[in-house]
């Protein structure tokens, strides 16, 4: 892994990187809930924390690969909610099932070039490139459909199985996260492509100077992230028979930055990888699945939230300190 | 020609009779005091502050609204914040400073809107609260009696979860936003329920926030903790579909009763007919719009009276719904309104 992390760590005696940090608390809070609560250490209880947290972690898969460039992706939950309700939307008129989902897909990865350009082309900071593509994306949307609410058709047998399938007592949902998560990993640590990812977001200038082909590197992982929003928007629609646009106004791309940054993926790119993701995904499960059995009200919960991720993000600046180098423009 | 001119006054006479008994005719079916209130209602500007127009009811209310509005010539302009509060709150605003002869609002929480509904009232605007109220009352509200819906919701719950057939004690209370006027007030009807029924045993109480994933994930998680659980409660079939998905899943539809309320659209039906839902207490949105518009047309025709001066509340029919008649009129599509 390039970056300097290695040293400033043995600088400060502080062995542990934030992912070390992230599982040991995922640890101890694991211990804790198995001997406090009551049926939390059952099988049912952790196949219901990692289903409940695959569509977050699917969407922190792309985000991760984004921000492992350098760049941010606040496009993601608009992107999948307004793709999947395109599907819906034109199943309605006739089209096969199938098909709209395919067309929503072409869609959403005809966003994702459009906001992968702005950023590697037109050269406007990712994000506020991506939180004007995210508010222009669902303003389209919400003229376009009239309910916020849209239901995918009854009876389609693949979607129900993404919903309620399972294998080997693995639901579906788990597995399909599991199978981003796999993919991008391999595709990161094994592809050339991978690498230069890795290059562009430790120092883009260099990357461009020692000609790498950045732009294209950069367009290309705004349309995956898209894809990959796309696909988490159909693990739901499987879930829940149908897609709720107004997420788009909820925090959940806020809990997606959590997931990542939490994990130790560093804002200031060319560090961390899946792994780091799924840590932090696991670490907001566990959380997450605890304090609704103890039934803490919605303010507590978002308040325990906010303060692990303002904690994360100090870890952060303390582990990857900032220098002249990494906040050069395109870190935020 | 004396003849001619005999029968040329005849005909003119009986020509200026016609005359007169047309007109008295035309007078006599003019409807007693429709000229009237249509003077009254012509002309005038009505604005509506929704939540969000995204949402079932929200649809049928304005469907209902503009065709009033085109039959008696008086203008309503929609300014949706689409969920933003603070979008919200500069809607209001600009209202207020348009000074329009009526605003509709419906709230998204009892205080946001609270000071600028009392500015209104200040500035001679007349304001009609829909479904939703905030902590200030104003001219009139149109909307659920919330409390008798936490009563209904909870005491459907107690049917199934009380005496010795009952599969537990154990209910659920799947919140939407918890500062909101139809939380808080449903509470307090649920509340009574609960005191009534002391067995009853109320396992968790976590905001869903009208989203049907969240919705799912809680009833998951509440699942594994109690497997005998009885019942759920809700706010908005739309959401509490997740809740349906979750026990779906888990296989526990004939164990689990499911109780939300909701608009009255064809997809709760939809929904009950999956197998997701088992009761909705169906206010029936557009039954609801004829109310407030009814509501706007008499807050329209007394200009003399003062905004804020008399207060009323009109609360909506509540229409149990449930796999046995959830067809017809309990479950209107868009175009059935139009």
């Amino acid at each position: 892994m390039p970056g300097s992390g290695q040293s400033n760590d043995r600088r400060l005696g502080f062995k542990a990187s934030q992912e070390v940090v992230v599982v040991a608390i995922s640890v101890v809070l694991f211990v804790v809930f198995s001997a406090t609560l009551h049926n939390f250490l059952s099988q049912g209880n952790i196949i219901a924390i990692l289903k409940n947290v695959s569509i977050l972690g699917t969407l922190a898969v792309g985000m991760g690969f984004v921000v492992v460039g350098r760049g941010i992706d606040l496009t993601m939950v608009a992107v999948m909610v307004v793709g999947v309700a395109f599907s819906i939307w034109i199943s309605t008129w006739g089209i096969d099932f199938t098909l709209a989902v395919i067309c929503g897909a072409l869609l959403v990865a005809a966003i994702g070039l459009f906001t992968g350009v702005m950023v590697a082309v037109a050269e406007v900071p990712p994000i506020f490139a991506t939180l004007a593509i995210a508010s222009s994306v669902y303003g389209s949307g919400r003229i376009v459909f009239a309910s916020d609410v849209l239901y995918a058709p009854p009876d389609i047998a693949w979607l129900k199985f993404v919903g309620n399938g399972s294998v080997l007592g693995i639901p579906m949902s788990v597995l399909i996260f599991g199978a981003v998560a796999a993919l991008m990993g391999l595709f990161l640590r094994k592809t050339r492509f991978g690498r230069l990812v890795y290059a562009t977001g430790d120092n883009p200038n260099a990357a461009r100077t020692t000609g790498l082909p950045t732009r294209p590197i950069i367009v290309m992982q705004y349309v995956i992230s898209a894809l990959i929003a796309f696909t988490a928007g159909i693990i739901m629609t499987g879930l829940v028979t149908g897609i709720d646009t107004r997420l788009y106004n909820s925090s959940l791309i806020y809990d997606v930055l959590l997931v990542v940054v939490l994990g130790g993926i560093g804002l200031s790119g060319g560090q961390g990888g899946v792994r780091n993701v799924i840590a932090g995904t696991v670490l907001v499960g566990i959380l997450t699945n605890g304090m609704t059995i103890l039934n803490f009200s919605y303010t507590s919960q978002n308040l325990i939230k906010s303060v692990i991720l303002l904690g994360a993000l100090a870890i952060d600046a303390i582990i990857n300190p900032r220098d002249e180098q990494t906040s050069q423009s395109g870190d935020i | 020609m004396r003849i001619f001119k005999k029968c040329l006054f005849t005909g003119l006479a009986a020509l200026a009779l016609l005359g007169t008994a047309r007109v008295a005719s035309a007078q006599e079916t003019d409807q007693v005091g429709r000229a009237a209130y249509i003077d009254g209602v012509k002309g005038k500007k009505v604005i509506f502050v929704p939540i969000s127009q995204g949402m079932d009811l929200n649809q049928a209310w304005v469907m209902v609204w503009q065709r009033h509005a085109a039959r008696y010539g008086f203008t309503l302009e929609v300014r949706d914040p689409n969920g933003d509060t603070n979008a919200g709150i500069r809607a209001m605003q600009g209202a207020i400073a348009e000074k329009p002869d009526l605003i509709i609002v419906q709230n998204p929480d009892v205080q946001t809107y609270a000071r600028l509904l009392k500015q209104a009232q200040a500035a001679g605007i007349k304001v009609l609260q829909v479904n939703m109220q905030s902590a200030t009352q104003t001219d009139s509200y149109v909307g659920n009696d919330w409390i008798e819906m936490g009563r209904l919701e909870m005491g459907e719950l107690a049917k199934h979860c009380t005496g010795p057939n009952a599969v537990s004690h154990k209910v659920v209370w799947l919140a939407g936003v918890q500062t909101g006027a139809a939380n808080i007030y449903m509470r307090t009807g649920i509340d009574e329920v609960l005191k009534a029924n002391p067995e009853l045993q109320l396992v968790s109480d976590q905001p869903a926030d009208y989203i049907s994933e969240k919705a799912r994930q809680i009833t998951e998680t509440v699942l594994q903790q109690h497997p005998d659980l009885c019942g759920i409660m809700g706010i908005w079939d739309n959401a509490e579909v997740g809740a349906g998905a979750a026990v779906a899943a888990a296989g526990k539809q004939d164990q689990v009763t499911i109780v939300t309320n909701g608009a009255g659209a064809a997809t709760g039906c939809e929904s009950i007919k999956n197998g997701l839902l088992d009761v909705i207490f169906n206010f029936n949105a557009p039954t609801q719009g004829e109310i407030a518009a009814q509501q706007i047309s008499e807050l329209l025709q007394h200009p003399d009276r003062k905004a804020g001066s008399e207060k009323t509340i009109f609360f909506g029919p509540i229409t149990r719904v449930d796999k046995t008649d959830a067809t017809g009129r309990n479950c209107w599509k868009p175009e059935d309104i139009k």
